[in-house]
Parts: structure tokens; C-alpha cells; sequence
């Protein structure tokens, strides 16, 4: 397959025939994968499908063993997370994205901070701008000099969020951004989502909740066993029938009904018959 | 800017500067009548209290980062040998000095790497660094103090650089408080300093921010190493000799200095202000004892109560300080 001549101007990230094993683990097994500019790209799968694997390979932690990266149509190498920063890839881990005992305005600019003639941190222009970002996001925090311990656990996505914004990122992967929050946090996240989409900037929401999901994802892609199992736009899916697909791990009769419009969604197809018989192969040694 | 002031403050505990001004209060109070505050006593605590003190403010910059550093008792006295070293054979003070700064430097860079590449808690890895230091300095000297004063005599340029007085002031305090200013600014100002605090913070989040956090604690311990350095050339001339027993007790002396100056154990609070301040409140704390009567070898006993209530009150006061939200 070649995938330079697939890669036009929509196609921000794209990840083909990713293999990735941890010792004899096979946790990747030709996975494909793709994310367009400004496109919210929901994640899916069960514990173990692989999507935090997959994810670390797109943002620099983990180097794929065998398959090719794309970005912006440019092959690329991605060795370190500072790789993948360079090129706009930004990554929200959930939990450890922030400093607690450090002000907004700190954290938004850790390891990018701003310095005046004098070599000092330019503080005025660390809060003016993080204030900023923040308003972006539509999130409304009193100063910048309070202290992410402060926060509740939905407005540390949405600084997280802002400083990834801020810093120009074309890609957002956010990793459970809904895990371990309130209702109402939810719902403030999945606006900073919105926000985010608004800008132009492209997203990847790795959840188990596929109800999060489903309100700002334009696609949503689910994997299994380390394999594409699905890759289908939002509308033309329910969650009963992809909350029904992941459970059993296999398409079956559920599969969705529609063609697969894009090319990378067939492509996803064609895998999945490869990614069995990969399966069934190891089981007989 | 108020609520910004409070908020730095709070950073390194707010009740650390209430803490000294009663801690001064008190023993101008009961020290049989005043003497305290006499002249002559307050120039002893400020000549007295910079030999730990140096060394404290670079361990609390260090604790700042997340880390300890107990060779620091071993490193001070063997520094201290390595000058007497270069006295005896014909280098000039001066010179000594600024060589001394590097080498001391590299005592900590030594701490630094083994605790980066090992992974290991660094006070384990610096109890066995001061076991080595201790055990090297011991043989080389012979446990046998070494004059400096043919080297060094009363008096000298030298001496007064590291030990005279400007009018009524004595140099070490203004070492320390200079030194004290300078590692504030890198701290509170400066992009090293916001590192050092994210590194003790969630050394994890720095990490994915895009900071070098094993390189940031490796400054860290070069710092209190060349500050062991200087400490120890600044008390060696202050004595007139190398003592094998210099800086014994400085390792715990000093984190509790810290500690009670309102740094977390944990990393990622602590601020410099609240530092020096406790390096005098440790200081003050012995030599109020003393002038209350209690027997010296029991000072430590009062020492140790006290600090466990400056914790208390320190992480009381700065609960209170979260409650309110901001």
C-alpha cells in the first residue's frame, strides 16, 4: 500500500502497519491509524486492545518495531517525546501532566519559559499569556497565580490543554481525560474538546466511556488484541452497536452496515482479516 | 501584587518569620538579664551561624528538587583537608580558593550521578558517600588537626575575605546572606529555579514537560558541593586549622534547619526566605539554650522538641493558608 499518495493536504497524523512487541508480547499487530486536521478522533478498546501503546508510539515514548509514520504527509521518525513535541504532537497524560505545587502560569510554560534582557523569568508576559490561553479554552480561573493543588481535576485537563494549545500543537492526544472525574467535570472537558476543535487543532480522545466520546468525536476508531476493529465516522454508528462490538472483541454479525467511505477505513477492514490469522498462527505454536 | 506577595511567601512556609521573631523574643525574655540581644552575643551567632548555614541553603534548594544530601558531613571536612593540602604545598589561599569551588563541585557531581543512574533513595546513597568521604579524610589526616595559621595568619587579605569584619559585621554574615540572595534569584526568578520546583513537585510531569530532571538534580548537588566547599574553607580559617571533626552533625543540622524554615520533605515547597530563617532559628535555638543554663550536651534534646513543634505548626498555618482556596 502506499500511503504517500494517500497522504493530501486533510491528513495531519497517519500510521501505517504499526508493530510493536514487549518482549514476546505482541501488544501492536499492524495497526493503521489516522487522524486529519481538526478531525476528533475518538479511541477505543478494551483493557489491553493496545490504544496506550499506540498512543505512546504517536507521541515519541515508545519506538513502533516494524510500520511507518506520517506527519503532514512527511515521513517521520518519532525517537523521543521531544520528537513528536517539535512537530505539534502534544500529549495530556492524565494525572501526571501537571506540577501541583506550582502556580498556572509555571506550569503552561514548563521547560519553555519566557526570560527578560536580565536571564529572569518574564513573569508579566507568563501570566498576560496564560490568562489568555486559558480564556481560549473558555475557562474562566481567577489568576494565574494560583495553584494547580487548587484546582478541581477537570480544570487541570483544561490548563493542561491550554498549555498544549498554547505552544501551537496541531495534534492533541488526550489520554482518559475523563477517568476519575465528576459529571460535571465531564462535561467541562469535553467543552475544552470543542474549544480545541474550534482553533483547528486536531484531537485524539483515547476513553472507555464511549457516551464521552461520542458527543465530540467526528470518527471513532476501536482496537482489539492489538488490531483495527472498527474505524467508522460518529454518525453513522450507534453506541449500542460499538459498546456491543467491543465487548465481544469481534465484528460478527454487528458489523456497521455502511461502505467504509475512506480509504484508510478499508484499509482498516483489510487488516483486521490479517490480524486474525496472526492470531490464530501464534495459538497453534 | 498583595495576594501575590502572600502566595510566595506561603510557598516556604507562612509562619516561619513568626516563628523567629518569637524564638528571639523569648530568649531576650528569660536569658538572664537580656543577654540574648547583647551586642557581643548577637555578633557571635551571626559569626557562628554561617559555617552550617552555607551549607543549609544549598541542601535546601536541593530538598526544593526532591533529594537529600547527608555527605555533606563528610564532603566539609575533607574539602577542608584537600585546602590545607594545597596550603602546605605552596599555593596561594586565593588560588586555593578557586579551586577548592570546582572540586567541591565534584563531590556533588559524584552524589548526583549515582543517584540519577542508580534510581536508588539519594539518602541512602549519600549515607554511603559520607561513610567513604569520613573514612578517607580520617586515614589521609591521621585524625590530627593541621594548622593553617602559617599559611593564613590573623589578619591576612585572605582571612579577612572569608572571616573580618566591616565595621560592626561580621564578612560570614554577609557571605551568607549574599550567597542566600543569589541561589533566591536562581530559585524564585530564574528557569533553573522552576525546574528545581517541578522536579520536586511530580518529577514525572516535569519530565513529560520537556524538563531535565536528572540534569536539574545534578546542578542541585554540584551546588551543595561547592557551597561544603566554601563553608569549609570559610570555618577552617575561622578555627586557624583543618579539624578532622569539622561538619560532624551538619547533615541532620541542616535538614532540620531546612525543615523548620517550612521546606517539604517531599519536594516542591520551600522558598529561600523561609530557609535562611530557619538556619537561624536552629542557630539561635543552641545558643539561647545555652545562655538559659541548659547543659550543653543536652541542647539537642530541646533542639529536637522544637523542631517537631515548628512542623507542626508550619504545615497547621499553611493547611489553613490551602483551606481558603485562592
Amino acid at each position: 500500500m502506499s500511503a504517500t499518495s494517500s497522504a493530501n493536504g486533510q491528513e495531519l497524523l497517519k500510521m501505517v502497519g504499526i508493530h510493536k512487541y514487549f518482549g514476546r508480547v505482541h501488544a501492536l499487530r499492524g495497526v493503521n491509524f489516522s487522524v486529519n486536521r481538526g478531525e476528533v478522533v475518538g479511541l477505543c478498546g478494551d483493557n489491553g486492545a493496545g490504544k496506550s501503546t499506540l498512543i505512546k508510539v504517536a507521541s515519541g515514548y515508545h519506538m513502533a518495531d516494524a510500520g511507518q509514520i506520517f506527519f503532514e504527509g512527511r515521513e517521520v521518525k518519532l525517537r523521543s517525546p521531544k520528537d513528536a513535541r517539535a512537530l505539534g504532537i502534544e500529549t495530556v497524560y492524565q494525572e501526571q501532566a501537571l506540577c501541583p505545587h506550582l502556580s498556572i502560569a509555571r506550569n503552561i510554560f514548563m521547560g519553555r519559559e519566557p526570560t527578560t534582557v536580565l536571564g529572569l523569568l518574564d513573569q508579566s508576559r507568563m501570566n498576560e499569556e496564560s490568562m489568555e490561553a486559558l480564556a481560549s479554552m473558555g475557562l474562566k480561573l481567577r489568576s494565574p497565580h494560583a495553584l494547580v493543588s487548587a484546582l478541581s481535576g477537570g480544570q487541570r485537563q483544561g490548563v493542561a490543554i491550554a498549555r498544549a494549545i498554547h505552544f501551537r500543537a496541531k495534534l492533541v492526544i488526550l489520554d482518559e481525560p475523563t477517568i476519575a472525574l465528576s459529571v460535571k467535570e465531564v462535561r467541562e472537558v469535553l467543552d475544552f474538546v470543542r474549544h480545541l476543535k474550534d482553533q483547528g487543532v486536531a484531537a485524539v480522545f483515547i476513553t472507555h466511556t464511549l457516551h464521552h466520546v461520542f458527543s465530540v468525536a467526528d470518527r471513532i476508531v476501536v482496537l482489539a488484541h492489538g488490531c483495527n476493529l472498527v474505524d467508522i465516522r460518529t454518525k453513522d454508528t450507534t453506541v449500542d452497536e460499538l459498546s456491543d462490538i467491543i465487548a465481544r472483541g469481534t465484528l460478527g454479525d454487528a458489523a456497521p452496515t455502511h461502505k467504509p467511505e475512506s480509504e484508510a477505513a478499508a484499509a482498516a477492514l483489510a487488516q483486521q482479516a490479517t490480524c486474525e490469522e496472526d492470531t490464530e498462527a501464534e495459538q497453534e505454536i | 501584587m498583595q495576594r501575590r506577595t502572600i502566595q510566595n511567601l506561603s510557598l516556604g512556609g507562612f509562619s516561619t518569620p513568626l516563628v523567629f521573631i518569637i524564638t528571639i523574643l523569648i530568649f531576650w525574655a528569660f536569658s538572664p538579664g537580656h543577654r540574648f540581644l547583647d551586642p557581643r552575643n548577637v555578633a557571635a551567632i551571626a559569626k557562628l551561624t554561617p559555617d552550617l548555614g552555607v551549607v543549609a541553603l544549598g541542601i535546601g534548594v536541593l530538598m526544593i528538587c526532591g533529594e537529600f544530601d547527608l555527605s555533606i558531613a563528610s564532603v566539609l571536612p575533607t574539602c577542608s583537608f584537600i585546602f590545607t593540602q594545597l596550603l602546605m604545598a605552596g599555593v596561594s589561599p586565593f588560588v586555593a580558593f578557586v579551586l577548592l569551588l570546582p572540586i567541591g563541585a565534584v563531590f556533588g557531581l559524584i552524589n548526583g550521578l549515582l543517584v540519577v543512574r542508580t534510581g536508588l533513595p539519594s539518602f541512602i546513597i549519600t549515607l554511603s558517600t559520607m561513610l567513604f568521604w569520613r573514612g578517607i579524610v580520617y586515614v589521609a589526616s591521621g585524625l590530627m588537626p593541621i594548622s593553617i595559621l602559617p599559611y593564613i595568619p590573623t589578619g591576612s587579605p585572605f582571612a579577612q575575605m572569608l572571616t573580618g569584619q566591616i565595621g560592626p559585621v561580621p564578612v560570614q554574615l554577609l557571605w551568607f546572606l549574599g550567597i542566600a540572595l543569589v541561589l533566591g534569584v536562581v530559585l524564585h526568578f530564574g528557569r533553573l529555579g522552576n525546574w528545581i520546583y517541578a522536579t520536586g513537585s511530580n518529577q514525572d510531569a516535569a519530565r513529560a514537560m520537556g524538563v531535565d530532571v536528572r540534569l536539574v538534580k545534578i546542578v542541585c548537588y554540584m551546588i551543595v558541593g561547592s557551597l561544603c566547599a566554601f563553608a569549609a574553607m570559610m570555618q577552617a580559617t575561622r578555627l586557624g586549622s583543618f579539624a578532622a571533626t569539622q561538619g560532624i552533625g551538619f547533615e541532620l543540622k541542616a535538614i532540620a534547619a531546612v525543615v523548620v524554615g517550612g521546606t517539604s520533605l517531599r519536594g516542591g515547597v520551600g522558598s529561600m526566605v523561609g530557609i535562611a530563617l530557619g538556619v537561624f532559628i536552629i542557630q539561635i535555638l543552641e545558643n539561647g539554650l545555652i545562655l538559659l543554663r541548659v547543659p550543653v550536651f543536652g541542647v539537642n534534646t530541646f533542639i529536637g522538641l522544637a523542631v517537631i513543634l515548628f512542623v507542626i505548626i508550619n504545615n497547621l498555618t499553611n493547611r489553613q493558608l490551602a483551606g481558603q482556596g485562592f
